[in-house]
């Protein structure tokens, strides 16, 4: 019998045009999805504010033999690495980068790109529509590792001439280099990230345009912008926003990838990546498991917590987007 | 979804998979082919192969997972990269490669474990004309695998073939380029290699255009090694698959990607090898764990994983074996770039390394600080050179009276970066700099071939690198290193009284006077601190009790036919 | 409709052509472009004028890169695809051939282990639904999909070579059971995807007229479940199986880097980092090509499905 009620809040929601965020309102209900939205936000909060919240420098290291390697202690609350850091400051840090790397990704791709791409495929179809998805496939078809190697073996000399120009020449200072680092593996990201997006949106407006009211407004003779906006993009955010936050884990173990290979953030910068990869291998772990837990359970909390999140709102509108 | 529409989607699906299915076929069925068409020489052998091994995979499985299980049998497994190139001496530039030639091939002369020369092909020499002319006299029974005897002919023929232009050897002039005629004939001037001359059956004159007083340690280089003509022209381009060489063991198995398996020649001149077998294993996961799951009986283990072996605990202390290589870590600094074109600079730098606790904590003293350029383990190594001990005080007061001194400009240190290197060390060297001189140094990384290109061109201003031995020799340390008119010179350091000392050690035929000279040119050249030298490299590798007579050399030489398996010692 | 249908499939393997002739003359253009050069990893710091001239006109590297590009398709279509400079020589057919079979061989296994794996756990989900037993397994997939592959690949060794003694990691090839271990770090966190799509499926098979139907013709659960709802729901899985095959081929860097397993992901890595221009260009043509297969495939299928997108590649096409 639930099976048959739930059933019929989605089909509700395939029809209504009314209760359009009625999506996030389920969703709200839904106490696995509190919990994770509840996880995710003390990651977003400590890395936003990881100056304020880190206890050490996480840079700052101590180099003696009483320090390195160091359990979980008072003083180091998840113990040190080899040349005596802090790795609670790290993970925290580490959070930053990754928090800061799915925003950058989810705003520039996700949200400019994916969304307005989408919307003006849908929207124009005919020959746009069939230019957009094309190029989305080609895209798609270009192994993104692959150019990232690309970029990073063949520009790395020319990146670090801007990031030391800007550091002199910019209010950035010190921030300069790692945020460049950053912006580029996040430029290189968000050609890709949009295709699944746009894809999604896309079959969105093309349903939507169909509606009663949005064919009356267009007899009507309401503007295109007016209609894009007062009618086809309420339509469209819901199962759109649902789509992003399912590919978020996606969006943020790029990043991990990409600094385990050493290619992500600037070697010095902290990144969940590069602490797992400096935690070494099996026999290392039987010697010291915290080098490895600490950079991976809380990653995998994160990444755990976007993937539930992300299922969670899939499973509210997964019948329709799955016929696309 | 009408039945129909079902039954069209199925169609486009199976429509789909065929197509992937017809590509995949193609990829595959294609291979094949290529297979049995390029590897004509070596078919019947390796397929033999996998049956052996196959069988011998279930011989260890059945066996009880116990430490005589490995130790059985009377073979060696160790770990082994893809050769980078065909097993052609005269190709070979990567040590993985290296490493299999010298066992499967051999020159007039080789190097013995303690790195002397020894004779190979040749049994005896003389040297003549101020040590511009060498003699070699040939022994009598040395023949290739196939039972085919060595003249001094095959000999000329391996030289000529070095040098031909058309076979493009990135090595022969770097070793061979002292005889005349080779750059000649290289340089596609001459036909022939003037300075390598046929005497007689057995014996063989080699002229050089200078003395050169390591002209023996070149020849242990791969590039002089003796090839079978008769082999090569037959099958130009097959015969590396199954080479015919006259080295201690024969390749039996190379299945790329997967192994080599070497297997002993019965008639080496020198004597037989002991070992049944050596499996060189191509792939695979962690040396450590394979080693702590007794699959290999020799691994290596990487930096980042010391901590996990050296310390008390581990279960694979006791097995631990420091290898000390020919070879040295240092930074590099640009004399010519600011800050570094000032000497006090440069010294305050390496006073203010304390390289000592770097060894300690991140490398569990398992590096030997460098105290001087040449390896304890070279020949010709002294202890008398000292190099700039870790003094802060010192450091900060040489600064202060610097060029540089409040105005220091911006620093940058480039490492090759690459997956499998932190960059550890430097970060502590980085923060020491900053703690000492109030210095703030940044560090980049670039991949290893723009490294390669910007370290020729002079561009960095500090860098990280290392050195390891061509030959082991004074001269391949600090006459590549530091002579101003070496290539490999990349800090740009020039000093007359540098270049008139390694000048003349270079045709010196005194070995102990020579000696004496590359000594005072080294203590010279680390008081000028163009480099910091901070670590002598060891290899840190894990032997199995069983495995006796392993060689703990530090550089390529034929080892394997001394090692043998004691399965008593388990 | 079937003269349609081939119409359709021609016009889309037609227009494939210049897509593959363009993003062949992007990835050219990207690596020779980059100022990464063969000729300098391959002399090292032997590197001499003369030598790297030499070399350059050996490989054809000091021609303009138009003719360039000419020869390289020129040679293609001849089935020659080069020869790679980081392996001295070898042509690269030679150096990817084997390693492709490799990564088919073992992308083959991990997508048969994902998808077996996946299908029954999300069958059983949707049978599961609305009882605590879904979420649950649901999420517990979700949870092995969330730990990154570079840690699975520490933790699974540690304990089933080292404290159960039961794998070895030694490389034997794809055939040897020594390889289940990569296989199965490479599949496992695909499953959560099939499970989802699977029990998204089956919920919305289940609600179709034709199974209140056979529920009010009073057969048993369990035929209907069988008969019924998973062979109707196993269709659109087909797709995304179809969906997955070129990623058989790129398959896992991590696993075949982690795991010293020879396949095209780890010889790809290496490849840009010498970097070893034909090699490159090969290995990213060959994926393309596959890829496109699958998408027109694909297409296809959901052109029978949605008129919609049928209408529009054909306007298009």
């Amino acid at each position: 019998m639930i099976v048959d009620a739930r059933m019929t809040e989605v089909s509700e929601l395939e029809t209504s045009g009314e209760s359009r965020w009625r999506v996030l309102r389920l969703l709200l209900r839904k106490r696995i999805a509190l919990i994770c939205i509840g996880v995710l936000l003390v990651f977003y909060v400590a890395g936003f504010f990881a100056p304020l919240v880190a206890p050490h420098d996480p840079n700052r290291q101590e180099l003696t033999v009483e320090a390195r390697l160091q359990s979980p202690s008072s003083q180091n609350l998840l113990g040190t690495d080899r040349l005596g850091r802090d790795l609670l400051s790290r993970v925290i840090y580490a959070s930053r980068t990754t928090i800061l790397f799915t925003i950058a990704v989810i705003v520039t791709g996700g949200l400019i790109l994916g969304l307005g791409l989408g919307l003006l495929s849908g929207y124009r179809g005919g020959w746009v529509d069939n230019l957009i998805m094309r190029v989305g496939e080609l895209l798609g078809g270009i192994p993104t590792l692959f150019l990232m190697l690309v970029i990073a073996a063949a520009y790395r000399q020319r990146i670090n001439d801007l990031a030391f120009w800007m550091k002199d020449n910019t209010f950035l200072g010190d921030d300069a280099r790692p945020l460049l680092y950053f912006l580029i593996i996040v430029g290189v990201a968000v050609p890709f990230a949009w295709v699944g997006s746009a894809r999604i949106v896309r079959s969105q407006v093309l349903a939507i345009r169909e509606q009663e009211y949005v064919l009356a407004a267009e007899a009507l003779g309401v503007s295109t912008v007016r209609l894009l906006f007062r009618h086809i993009l309420p339509g469209v955010l819901p199962v759109y926003i649902v789509g992003l936050s399912a590919s978020m884990a996606g969006i943020a173990g790029a990043e991990l990838a990409l600094s385990w290979l050493g290619l992500g953030v600037d070697p010095t910068t902290p990144s969940f990546g590069t602490m797992i990869f400096e935690a070494g291998g099996v026999r290392t772990f039987q010697e010291y498991p915290h080098l490895l837990l600490v950079g991976a359970i809380p990653i995998i909390l994160f990444l755990f917590a976007w993937n539930l999140l992300g299922d969670a709102m899939v499973d509210l509108v997964e019948p329709r987007t799955f016929r696309r | 979804m009408s039945n129909r529409t079902l039954a069209i989607m199925m169609g486009a699906v199976a429509l789909l998979i065929v197509a992937v299915a017809v590509v995949f076929i193609l990829v595959l069925s294609g291979g094949d082919d290529d297979d049995s068409s390029s590897v004509p020489a070596g078919t019947s052998e390796a397929s033999s192969g996998p049956e052996d091994s196959g069988n011998r995979s279930e011989d260890r499985n059945n066996a009880s997972p116990s430490v005589s299980g490995i130790c059985a049998e009377n073979r060696i497994i160790v770990p082994g990269d893809s050769p980078a190139t065909v097993f052609d001496p005269i190709q070979v530039g990567d040590a993985s490669t290296a490493e299999y030639t010298a066992e499967i091939f051999g020159g007039l002369v080789s190097l013995d474990l303690d790195l002397n020369i020894v004779p190979d092909i040749a049994e005896d020499w003389e040297v003549s004309d101020g040590g511009r002319v060498y003699t070699f006299f040939l022994r009598d029974d040395v023949v290739f695998h196939n039972g085919r005897r060595v003249t001094a002919d095959d000999v000329k023929y391996s030289f000529e073939r070095a040098a031909d232009p058309a076979n493009f050897s990135p090595t022969v002039l770097d070793y061979l380029g002292d005889i005349v005629g080779v750059r000649d004939k290289f340089n596609g001037v001459a036909d022939q290699v003037s300075g390598v001359e046929v005497i007689d059956e057995y014996t063989l004159r080699i002229e050089l255009d200078r003395p050169v007083s390591y002209f023996l340690h070149q020849l242990t280089y791969t590039v002089a090694y003796v090839v079978d003509r008769e082999q090569i022209e037959q099958d130009p381009d097959g015969w590396t698959r199954n080479p015919n060489g006259t080295g201690p063991f024969r390749l039996k198995v190379w299945r790329p990607l997967e192994e080599i398996i070497l297997i002993p020649n019965d008639r080496y001149h020198l004597g037989p090898p002991k070992l049944d077998e050596v499996k060189f294993s191509l792939g695979g996961g962690s040396l450590l764990t394979r080693f702590e799951n007794d699959e290999i009986h020799v691994a290596g283990v990487p930096g980042i994983e010391l901590a996990g072996v050296l310390t008390g605990e581990s279960p694979l202390s006791e097995f631990y074996r420091p290898v000390p290589q020919l070879s040295i870590f240092y930074i590099g600094m640009n004399v010519n770039e600011p800050p570094f074109d000032d000497p006090l600079v440069r010294q305050a730098f390496a006073l203010a390394s304390n390289r000592e606790a770097i060894n300690e904590v991140l490398f569990y003293d398992a590096l030997i600080v460098a105290d001087g350029i040449l390896p304890p383990t070279l020949p010709g190594y002294s202890a008398d050179v000292t190099s700039y001990g870790y003094d802060p005080d010192r450091a900060g007061e040489l600064l202060s009276r610097s060029r540089y001194a409040g105005n220091m400009p911006r620093i940058i240190l480039t490492y090759s970066g690459t997956a499998g290197d932190s960059p550890d060390r430097l970060q502590a060297l980085q923060q020491q700099w900053e703690d000492a001189l109030g210095v703030e140094v940044e560090i980049e990384a670039i991949e290893w071939s723009a490294y390669l290109r910007e370290l020729r061109r002079g561009t960095f201003q500090m860098y990280a690198a290392g050195w390891i031995a061509d030959y082991p020799d004074p001269e391949n340390f600090l006459g590549k290193l530091f002579a101003s008119d070496s290539r490999l010179n990349h800090t740009g350091y020039s000093n007359e009284q540098v270049d008139a000392l390694l000048e003349q050690a270079a045709t010196l035929q005194d070995q102990d006077a020579r000696y004496r000279l590359y000594h005072k040119a080294e203590q010279i050249i680390v008081d000028d601190a163009p480099i910091i030298p901070t670590f002598w490299t060891i290899g840190h590798y894990l032997v199995r009790d069983c495995v006796q007579n392993w060689p703990d050399v530090g550089t390529i030489v034929p080892k394997y036919r001394y090692i043998e398996i004691d399965a008593s010692r388990e | 409709m079937s003269q349609g249908l081939a119409g359709y499939i021609i016009r889309r393997l037609f227009w494939a052509v210049p897509v593959i002739l363009s993003v062949s003359i992007l990835v050219f253009l990207l690596v020779r472009l980059a100022p990464i050069d063969p000729i300098d990893s391959l002399l090292g710091l032997r590197y001499d004028e003369e030598m790297a001239e030499r070399l350059k006109a050996k490989y054809g590297y000091d021609r303009p890169l138009h003719i360039q590009y000419l020869k390289y398709v020129q040679n293609l279509f001849q089935g020659d695809l080069g020869v790679s400079t980081r392996h001295s020589d070898f042509s690269v057919a030679e150096v990817v051939i084997p390693k492709v079979r490799v990564s088919a061989g073992m992308g083959v296994m991990a997508i048969a282990l994902a998808f077996g794996l996946g299908i029954p756990v999300g069958v059983y989900a949707a049978l599961m639904r609305g009882t605590p037993i879904d979420p649950l397994t649901i999420g517990s997939w979700l949870l092995i999909d969330s730990i990154p592959v570079f840690v699975s690949a520490i933790w699974v060794p540690w304990f089933l070579a080292l404290k159960l003694g039961w794998i070895h990691l030694a490389y034997e090839g794809v055939l040897h059971p020594n390889i289940l271990v990569p296989v199965l770090l490479m599949s496992l966190p695909g499953v959560a995807g099939v499970a989802r799509l699977m029990r998204a499926s089956v919920i919305q098979v289940i609600s179709e007229d034709y199974v209140r139907t056979a529920r009010a013709k009073g057969l048993r659960e369990h035929t209907v479940v069988i008969t019924h709802v998973v062979r109707n729901a196993l269709l659109p899985m087909i797709t995304v199986i179809g969906l997955s095959l070129p990623g058989i081929f790129t398959g896992s860097l991590f696993i075949e880097l982690i795991f010293g397993i020879p396949g095209i992901a780890a010889e790809a890595l290496a490849a840009v980092r010498a970097p070893d221009y034909d090699v490159m260009l090969g290995l990213s043509l060959f994926i393309f090509v596959l890829f496109i297969l699958a998408n027109i495939a694909i297409d296809i299928a959901y052109g029978f499905i949605d008129p919609r997108v049928r209408v529009g590649a054909a306007k298009g096409g």
